[in-house]
């Protein structure tokens, strides 16, 4: 266990290093967070609400789907892409730690920075220009907590394993990009889910994704009533548990495959 | 001429690289279309909440985002520096680009161009015309050139932007996560600027000029009259953006202290 | 002969950042950074003729790339003058690297992906190089090189030194009269070596090349350069003929001998008590060394000695390589 936290504190200095990141981050963030604020209030117009979310909620949804994707977003299927092109992933193998939890370790460190360093200020920040809403009860807060920790976990398998495909594709830049996209539509980052037709949210329910940024963006906005929030996050745990098998399952060929091949 | 001559040649070299990894274009192309579809689907959802975007219908909003996805092409296909700082600064490849008689940004554009991204100006235009012919929009003599000039505009603002973002790099010896946020606030020039407040469309309209690759040029063939003086300033704001961003880089390329040894 | 390279009272300063250890210096960090301004390059001068081979050695950190970075015009100078092939070679770049090639060692100029050939093609273009110009000069070059059945094959999937003969050839493509190499022979074996050597030699005759090459592999310098500038801490601490280095550094000569029966170091001792000289014994390959001046007569001598005393399996005589000259100079500073 020592050796994982120890990657996390090292990428955190990693992270620290690049001071520039840091000046600049929290101001583009903002104007990030901004930009949609106001597509959404012009969406809203006049109406006090839409699917049941007032255009308060709305904004608050907004500011923080993005500061959670800050903290689960990290770029580890890029980074096994590239370890595994130039070979350096042999290497990473005969280390005496285990490579995708190492990988998922790195992201979290990485994960934690920009939460603390980026998004809770970039949130500050917003809030004193725009009208967001903070709940004041302890354990929607909680929830929140062990959501987005979920969250984390979800968007890192889904990373893994389209890392993991290079082994199989060789150049996966654009399975990659594609992914990424796909996420940011269907995790309810642009929109919540609630939004979308009824038939797409049929679809969407049988779908991991919208444990990444839908369910902790609901509960921080007080939009799930305590029953459906606990009922998503066991759904989130659930998810968890199911992506460890198709990792498994292919990290295990992919090994196999980089004995045949030498690497 | 010198410099079209060896433009040209890249491209056949590139062709030539790129038709012996034929499934990865296909990839690439495939992903370009779903990024594209995925903004459309946002709009889509959006109006099946409401009719009117800051008293913008649904079709003038996807006329111009059809807009934005022309220059937005150019750009992808010709300025691909985001990586900049990584691959050739920290891996030293500006050395190499350094002993060649060509204009070291002229070669990093070369090196780096992905000419399949010029599929998303044939989606932009299809876009274009599905929404302009149910918004019953008429094709004037004089608007191809105009696109054709608006379009050049928004490529040389984006291009400026990201040249000069590219530039921190010969400044400063870290890695910045400005780039893909960049990318992120470069959307925002699909949306009427009009919704935004005050202070961002300032910074949209003179700072990070972006509202020249979308909105304002857009609603010249839309129509809007009062954003015509806009329209027209698109390729001033680009010539004059682009050429901001030549001469840091130029200055830049001084400042350059190598790989590190 | 004018000078192909003039290079007066350069230097070149890097800002180096220093991080404070631990997290809580990592947050000081992100406020403030230390750095100190440190000279690479420190107030260097020196000439090069049209024609000449001159190895440029130092070692790792002596401002060697450093140098060439800037006399190739990646880097501009902090301060002093650098005029290369008659030009500045930062603020002129794109008409002064045309009149010069450039070979990295550990880099590529080559594209990857795209056969050799090809990458050669492009070259062509971006120099300008006339059709006839390119027949008549790389044909030559090709053959030379022995790459002709390498040109169809992407980069990529060449060996180390293939590669290597490739990349030389790609340098060569516009016949520049000056061509700086910066560690070309790294990681290579001996045959491939021997023959880029060869080669180099040969471009020099031909075309009177002036050719600056940094290595760390002397062989390389004492095979093709007569002149040799040695750096130390950003400073040239000789500048001259290899041949006098060595005669000034020199350390003598080393004759090995081998006996056919059993000798004591003190039987030696005794043979050439009236010469100058100093006995060393191998113990495991029963070698003893002998250790004089570099004097003609004082060395015939002593072999005469001692191969009236005793039976003598096999001789040799060993001048000190350059290497441990270079060792010798790092080890005591020049004085």
């Amino acid at each position: 266990m020592d050796k994982y936290l120890e990657m996390i504190r090292i990428r955190f200095l990693m992270m620290l290093a690049y001071r520039t990141n840091y000046y600049t981050g929290i101001l583009i963030y903002s104007i990030n967070i901004g930009a949609y604020y106001f597509l959404w209030s012009a969406i809203y117009g006049e109406k006090d609400a839409i699917e049941g979310m007032s255009v308060i909620q709305m904004s608050t949804y907004v500011a923080v789907a993005w500061m959670a994707r800050a903290f689960y977003f990290n770029n580890i299927d890029r980074e096994m892409a590239a370890e595994i092109k130039e070979g350096k992933v042999a290497v990473e193998l005969i280390r005496p730690y285990n490579y995708l939890g190492m990988k998922t370790m790195q992201g979290l460190g990485e994960g934690v920075f920009r939460l603390f360093f980026f998004s809770v200020p970039g949130m500050v920040i917003v809030s004193f220009i725009f009208p967001l809403q903070f709940s004041a009860d302890l354990t929607t807060w909680l929830f929140f907590a062990v959501s987005i920790l979920l969250s984390f976990f979800i968007n890192t398998q889904i990373n893994l394993l389209t890392g993991i495909t290079t082994f199989f594709l060789f150049n996966n830049t654009g399975l990659i990009r594609a992914k990424r996209v796909v996420i940011d539509l269907f995790s309810g980052l642009l929109i919540p889910i609630s939004f979308f037709p009824n038939w797409a949210q049929d679809i969407l329910k049988y779908l991991p994704f919208q444990g990444i940024s839908y369910v902790p963006s609901m509960i921080f906005t007080n939009s799930f009533s305590n029953n459906e929030a606990i009922q998503a996050i066991i759904l989130q745990g659930v998810w968890v548990i199911i992506l460890v098998i198709p990792i498994q399952i292919l990290w295990v060929i992919a090994k196999k495959q980089l004995i045949i091949q030498g690497g | 001429m010198f410099y079209i001559r060896i433009f040209f040649q890249y491209v056949a070299q590139y062709m030539k690289t790129r038709m012996q990894y034929r499934a990865d274009l296909f990839v690439e192309i495939f992903s370009d279309l779903l990024f594209q579809a995925v903004n459309l689907i946002f709009i889509l959802v959006v109006f099946g909440h409401t009719n009117l975007l800051g008293g913008w219908t649904r079709d003038e909003i996807i006329f111009i985002y059809g807009f934005f996805l022309v220059p937005y092409a150019l750009f992808s296909s010709f300025f691909n520096i985001w990586d900049f700082n990584e691959r050739y600064i920290v891996k030293g490849e500006l050395d190499r680009i350094l002993t060649r008689p060509i204009h070291s940004l002229f070669q990093i554009v070369l090196e780096r161009m992905e000419l399949e991204s010029l599929f998303g100006a044939v989606t932009g235009i299809a876009v274009m015309f599905y929404a302009g012919n149910s918004l019953g929009l008429k094709l004037s003599w004089a608007d191809p050139f105009l696109f054709l000039l608006f379009v050049l505009g928004g490529m040389l603002v984006y291009g400026g932007i990201f040249i000069m973002i590219a530039c921190i790099s010969f400044w400063a010896d870290a890695r910045t996560s400005i780039m893909p946020m960049m990318y992120n606030i470069g959307n925002y020039g699909r949306y009427p600027v009009d919704i935004y407040n005050s202070v961002i469309r300032f910074v949209l309209t003179w700072v990070l000029p972006f509202a020249f690759v979308g909105v304002y040029p857009a609603a010249f063939f839309l129509g809007k009259e009062e954003w015509f003086l806009y329209s027209f300033l698109t390729p001033v704001i680009g010539i004059v953006f682009f050429g901001i961003s030549i001469l840091i880089w130029n200055s830049g390329v001084k400042r350059y202290r190598g790989a590190g040894n | 002969m004018k000078d192909a390279i003039t290079v007066r009272n350069l230097k070149k300063e890097f800002k180096a950042y220093s991080s404070r250890s631990g997290l809580k210096g990592a947050f000081r960090d992100l406020l403030t950074r230390n750095y100190k301004i440190v000279p690479a390059v420190n107030d260097i001068s020196f000439n090069v003729k049209q024609g000449e081979m001159v190895g440029y050695i130092g070692e790792n950190g002596a401002g060697k790339s450093t140098t060439i970075k800037m006399l190739t015009g990646i880097l501009t100078p902090t301060s002093g003058g650098v005029i290369v092939n008659g030009m500045n070679p930062h603020r002129d770049r794109e008409k002064f690297v045309s009149t010069i090639g450039v070979v990295f060692g550990q880099r590529s100029q080559l594209w990857w992906d795209i056969a050799v050939q090809e990458s050669f093609r492009l070259l062509k273009k971006v120099y300008k190089v006339s059709d006839e110009q390119y027949e008549s000069h790389m044909a030559h070059v090709i053959k030379t090189l022995d790459i002709e059945p390498l040109l169809d094959k992407p980069v990529r999937k060449l060996s180390l030194g293939q590669r290597m003969r490739c990349e030389l050839a790609a340098a060569l493509i516009h016949n520049p009269p000056l061509l700086f190499l910066d560690e070309p022979t790294i990681g290579l074996d001996v045959l491939v070596k021997l023959r880029i050597r060869e080669f180099l030699k040969e471009i020099n005759k031909k075309y009177n090349t002036t050719i600056l090459l940094t290595t760390h592999d002397l062989t390389d310098i004492e095979a093709l350069c007569e002149r040799v500038v040695m750096l130390d801490d950003g400073k040239v601490i000789y500048d001259g003929a290899l041949k006098s280095l060595k005669e000034k550094w020199g350390e003598g000569k080393e004759i090995e001998f081998q006996f056919l029966e059993e000798v004591e170091l003190a039987d030696l001792n005794k043979i050439t008590a009236s010469s100058e000289v100093k006995w060393e014994k191998d113990e495991k390959k029963a070698i003893f060394t002998a250790v004089v001046e570099d004097d003609d007569e004082l060395i015939s001598l002593l072999i005469a000695k001692v191969v009236a005393a005793l039976k003598i399996k096999d001789i040799n005589i060993k001048e000190t390589s350059t290497e441990e000259i270079i060792r010798n100079i790092y080890d005591r500073g020049i004085s």
